[in-house]
């Protein structure tokens, strides 16, 4: 039996690793606690690991009306599903088409894919796109939409399915199945690493969305969770440092304050946060299971 | 292989100038679309009978689309513009969407709305969030004269001639302005424990330097208080040295030689208004991180700064300034009497949207939202019983709770048609009115600087601003050294090359108005 000595190398590796941790740990205990502590200590003494006294108005304030939270949970959560399944069903549909080397417009179409990853139409040409020719409005398809293909995913997925040999769909052929028998019985099933990387990236995009909330959404029902905390806090920032010097009244006492704010970011991460862990299990077998078999 | 390269390049070259094409067809349609607002105003005189008439029904119904800034989101919002909209269906047959935006994100919102020729019917434009001034220039709004003239009877005559004429651009009026307080007066917002305790007399105070020996009496006194209090835009007032910024951040005039373009910076005033905040500061008299200071209320709010400078100070604002100074009463301590510029009316107004497809009915509607008290309250306050409870005839108090509370009621229209809210009294709004029309109008009322041919050196100059008048306006930075500093790269940057169109645009300005 070897003797277990202390590693210089292994003592090193942890410590980067305990360091890094805690510079991810010690900001979120540092929202939480902001977020329990008084409002007058906070503005007297500055934010604190530990705070001076517990305190959970924040939390009363914002769960009186807790349907507006709610529902910005339900908006977030509909489009992170339905936006991922969406997202993932195009992005290998097309993958895959581009890489079937019999396609005989493979190269073409590629290209075209690849130079919109080097020049977008901007913002204002999408804009126009969105609410004057698809009319998405204020629906919840303008949460969706503009999101679904991103090429530098379509080129991820495109990689992953050259791999597969051709041989196989040709063999699939003989035995007599129609593309789309193939594409959902053969390489969807063979590509679940990937489809499990994607599918990853793509609902993260989904859920720290603001940014298309911001421009297409006014419709109050439909705002989701990131672009609620967003508004939030630059409004709040915006108010604060302009009104002073203006002739206008705003009661900035009836705006939720460094507390809430805080408290508010629990809420919209914490089940997230819980949810997670056990999630990101399944993905990490999903990937090394999958890689195996390929 | 080279060949298929090349057809791609072709396709995606063809599928770039499609894009482009029709980018640039509907941003043209979105203009063009719309008939000049002179002829539609004509076309459609002989059928449309003027609002307030009652005669709402003849019109022919129209939906009008209206984007505000609001402080947060309200959930009775429906509610609210169901309401809305049972009064000008009945009153102008008009149906009005609200789009409600919140401050953080209006101006740029906003942008993106105008630059894609959206349609929509009224915004909300001021001089400090989507503004007015460029957006005029840029042709995203309508002129408003003759629209007002034939529909906008009642608030022309409502509003005094003077306020009007701080909308005007180029002798035409792009926005309805939201009357309040158009007033600005300067001076000392002063803790009223400190004053009494330490003998303030408000009578002796003429100059900023005149504070100074009561700073120094809190300073020996009350160790864990900042005497003078300042955020980054540092202590330097401007009217209480006679001077009005007309263009950018450095260009005034001097009120005694009004029509005289100056480069703030560069002048006696403010030179000794940094000695003297340089002094305070090595004196410990304020608080040592004014210079990265952005966000003022909060600090504010904790009631630890017995002096802090305040350039609004309207009749009655004392009351409003306890709950913002951590409960704490004040005093106003004054070294101007209240005057009128530009920038203190255009500060909140509703202006008519190039693309609106019925600017008349657009006008009738704002001329209501400004002369019916019961739309007005309607919108500013939400719906009697739900939203707010009657006191008395003219006072109301809000249900915080309830899901419809704006916070602002400026945003909407003329504040003097509101109902008071709790704690507010009727002779401090007599005050406020009485103020606007006595207080001393800007020489240059209704001048406003147009930036376009020295764009490139007002960035240049706004960034040399960021970068020193922090330091130099809190004294965190010694001004015998670094203020030379300042004035040679503002010199480099092209400050006089502004200050000579600035020159040009108030003498051609004088010349069309006559002074």
């Amino acid at each position: 039996m070897q003797q277990t000595k202390t590693n210089p190398g292994q003592v090193a590796i942890n410590l980067m690793f305990a360091v890094v941790s805690l510079l991810m740990i010690l900001p979120l205990v540092l929202v939480v606690s902001i977020s329990v502590s008084e409002e007058k200590s906070l503005l007297t003494n500055g934010y604190r690991f530990i705070p001076e006294s517990l305190d959970f108005t924040a939390y009363k304030l914002i769960l009186q009306t807790p349907g507006v939270l709610l529902n910005a949970y339900g908006v977030t959560i509909l489009v992170t599903i339905a936006g991922t399944i969406l997202s993932l069903l195009m992005t290998a549909m097309i993958g895959y088409a581009i890489s079937r080397r019999d396609y005989r417009y493979g190269r073409i179409t590629t290209f075209y894919i690849f130079f919109t990853m080097l020049f977008s139409g901007g913002l204002v040409p999408s804009y126009i796109l969105i609410t004057q020719y698809l009319h998405l409005k204020d629906t919840i398809w303008a949460l969706i939409i503009p999101y679904l293909l991103s090429p530098f995913n379509i080129m991820l997925m495109k990689g992953f399915l050259q791999k597969i040999p051709g041989e196989i769909i040709e063999s699939c052929k003989m035995d007599g199945a129609g593309e789309l028998r193939i594409f959902f019985r053969i390489i969807l099933p063979l590509s679940t690493p990937a489809l499990a990387t994607l599918g990853l990236f793509i609902s993260f995009m989904y859920w720290n969305d603001w940014w298309l909330g911001l421009l297409y959404i006014d419709n109050q029902n439909l705002v989701p969770l990131q672009l609620m905390l967003y508004r939030m806090m630059n409004t709040i920032d915006f108010l604060s440092s302009n009104l002073r010097r203006l002739n206008v009244m705003i009661d900035l006492a009836s705006f939720p304050s460094l507390s809430s704010r805080m408290a508010m970011a629990v809420l919209a991460a914490g089940p997230m946060m819980f949810v997670f862990p056990f999630f990101q299990r399944y993905f990490v077998s999903g990937l090394t299971v999958g890689s195996l078999k390929g | 292989m080279k060949g298929i390269t090349n057809n791609a390049l072709r396709l995606s070259a063809m599928a770039l100038s499609v894009a482009l094409v029709l980018g640039a067809c509907s941003s043209n349609n979105g203009n063009g679309a719309t008939p000049a607002p002179a002829d539609n105003g004509s076309g459609s005189k002989a059928e449309t009978p003027p609002a307030g008439t009652g005669e709402g029904a003849e019109l022919e119904q129209v939906e009008l689309v209206w984007y505000y800034p609001q402080p947060s989101n309200q959930p009775d919002l429906q509610k609210v513009q169901d309401a809305v909209n049972k009064i000008t269906l009945e009153k102008i047959n008009a149906k009005v969407t609200l789009k409600p935006i919140d401050f953080g994100d209006y101006t740029q919102k906003m942008n993106t709305v105008v630059a894609s020729g959206e349609k929509f019917d009224i915004a909300w434009t001021s001089n400090w969030s989507f503004f007015y001034g460029p957006n005029v220039t840029k042709g995203a709004f309508q002129p408003l004269d003759e629209l007002l003239d034939e529909y906008g009877a009642d608030i022309k005559s409502e509003i005094p001639s003077f306020v009007w004429d701080a909308t005007r651009v180029n002798g035409q009026i792009y926005a309805v302005p939201n009357y309040q307080t158009v007033t600005n007066r300067e001076g000392f917002v002063v803790q009223k424990r400190f004053a009494d305790k330490y003998g303030l007399d408000p009578s002796t105070i003429k100059t900023e330097k005149d504070i100074q020996p009561f700073l120094e009496k809190i300073a020996a006194g009350e160790p864990d208080i900042v005497p003078f209090g300042m955020d980054r835009n540092g202590g330097f007032s401007a009217m209480a040295n006679g001077i009005e910024y007309v263009g950018g951040h450095v260009i005034g005039i001097h009120k005694d030689d009004p029509y005289t373009a100056i480069v703030t910076p560069k002048t006696e005033a403010y030179k000794n208004n940094v000695t003297m905040i340089r002094e305070w500061y090595e004196k410990g008299l304020v608080n040592r991180d004014a210079a990265t200071v952005k966000a003022f209320d909060d600090i504010v709010k904790t009631g630890k700064l017995a002096v802090v400078k305040d350039n609004v100070m309207p009749p009655g604002g004392e009351v409003g300034e306890k709950l913002s100074n951590g409960g704490h009463d004040v005093v106003y301590v004054y070294l101007t009497e209240p005057y009128t510029g530009t920038n203190t009316i255009i500060t909140t107004m509703q202006a008519i949207s190039r693309t609106s497809a019925n600017p008349e009915r657009a006008m009738m509607f704002i001329n209501l939202l400004n002369t019916d008290k019961e739309l007005y309250n309607t919108i500013a306050y939400g719906i009697e019983g739900t939203h707010y409870t009657k006191l008395s005839d003219e006072m109301v108090q809000i249900n915080p709770d309830a899901g419809y509370n704006p916070n602002s009621n400026w945003v909407f229209g003329n504040t003097f048609n509101g109902y008071l809210v709790e704690g507010q009294s009727q002779e401090i709004m007599d005050a406020v009115k009485h103020e606007n029309e006595t207080a001393e109008p800007s020489p240059l009322m209704g001048f406003s600087f147009n930036d376009e041919n020295v764009k490139a050196e007002i960035a240049n100059i706004s960034a040399l601003g960021d970068q020193y008048s922090p330091g130099l306006g809190t004294g965190a930075v010694d001004p015998a050294k670094v203020l030379p500093e300042y004035l040679d790269k503002l010199e480099k940057a092209g400050v006089e090359k502004v200050r000579e169109e600035v020159q040009r645009q108030i003498d051609e300005w004088r010349k069309a108005n006559g002074k």
